[in-house]
């Protein structure tokens, strides 16, 4: 009865959603030496979102330097979208999570959601 | 008229002929019918891995029910915003939301708004999850939530933002927007 309601839900509502995975992705020598890479892969859901902001955080939410592809990354309505991330040998360390983060448009009305997943990097 | 040897010998040989041609018949048939099939085959694949999902179940509407004060509660002719965490492992995403504190895009304001809000367990998807919000933890204008069990949690957010620091002063006509932040952070 309760998973039959939970559906009913699912279905009354049009869902937008946003995804990243792994969530706990490793870090391996990328073809560089110093420089460490992980690959993670978003997933776009959001009607309302088509551009989100990468970045790399430490444990105390301070940014860390690093280099990929995008710094704000264009994943289309239902599009999937792998990327590397590069991180120096110095900062791995330091280097605890890989957020994505849905940038809004301006047009958009109502209360908004900004959405933010974090991988933890796994050491 | 009695049949001839050689006739009966003809006979046995032409339709030994046509069942072994029936028989090449069919298998090609059956080939062409077959090889279709074969081409159709296109492999699916899938990983099931942990993974965190926010969703906007229902996108939020400030009412106004007077002239300084923007409310997303329904009786206030608002619409409370509801946002889903679907994860598929347990003790591996916290969430963490908070409601806004400021205007993402609004009139011109020449005085002080004063916020408020809240953010609640709305719904869950497994009794595991009842503890959820009396274990939740909050500070400033955020609730953190450890989500120990996978399926699906649904968090509604009020938000209410009054005009005039106390004094009551009326919004400037136009359109107010606000954000609210959900998080899904991997422990």
């Amino acid at each position: 009865m309760h998973r039959e309601l939970v559906l009913l839900l699912l279905l009354a509502f049009p869902a937008y959603g946003h995804q990243m995975i792994p969530s706990h992705p490793v870090l391996k020598q990328s073809h560089v030496s110093g420089i460490l890479k992980t690959e993670l892969e978003l997933f776009n859901k959001r009607k309302d979102v088509e551009y989100y902001e990468l970045g790399v955080f430490d444990a105390d939410w301070n940014p860390i330097p690093f280099v990929s592809a995008y710094r704000v990354a264009h994943v289309r309505y239902l599009g999937h979208l792998k990327f590397d991330v590069y991180i120096r040998k110095d900062d791995a360390d330091r280097a605890t999570y890989v957020c994505s983060q849905s940038k809004l448009r301006g047009d958009s009305t109502g209360t908004l959601l900004a959405s933010r997943i974090c991988s933890k990097l796994h050491h | 008229m009695k049949e001839t040897k050689f006739e009966k010998f003809a006979f046995a040989v032409s339709a030994t002929a046509v069942t072994i041609g029936a028989a090449l018949f069919l298998y090609a048939l059956f080939l062409i019918i077959a090889k279709p099939a074969q081409a159709a085959e296109i492999p699916i694949e899938g990983t099931v891995q942990s993974q965190c999902l926010i969703n906007t179940d229902k996108p939020g509407v400030y009412g106004s029910p007077n002239a300084y004060t923007l409310s997303t509660a329904p009786a206030d002719g608002g619409v409370i915003p509801i946002v889903r965490y679907d994860v598929t492992l347990a003790d591996a995403y916290t969430a963490r939301i908070t409601y806004p504190t400021d205007f993402s895009s609004s009139p011109s304001l020449s005085d002080s708004v004063t916020w408020t809000g809240s953010v609640a367990v709305d719904q869950v998807s497994s009794v595991d999850m009842a503890d959820y919000q009396t274990d939740s933890t909050t500070y400033d204008q955020t609730r953190e939530y450890v989500l120990t069990a996978t399926g699906a949690t649904w968090f509604a957010v009020s938000s209410t933002a009054a005009y005039g620091g106390g004094s009551n002063k009326a919004f400037p006509g136009g359109t107010y927007r606000a954000v609210v932040v959900a998080e899904c952070i991997a422990n």
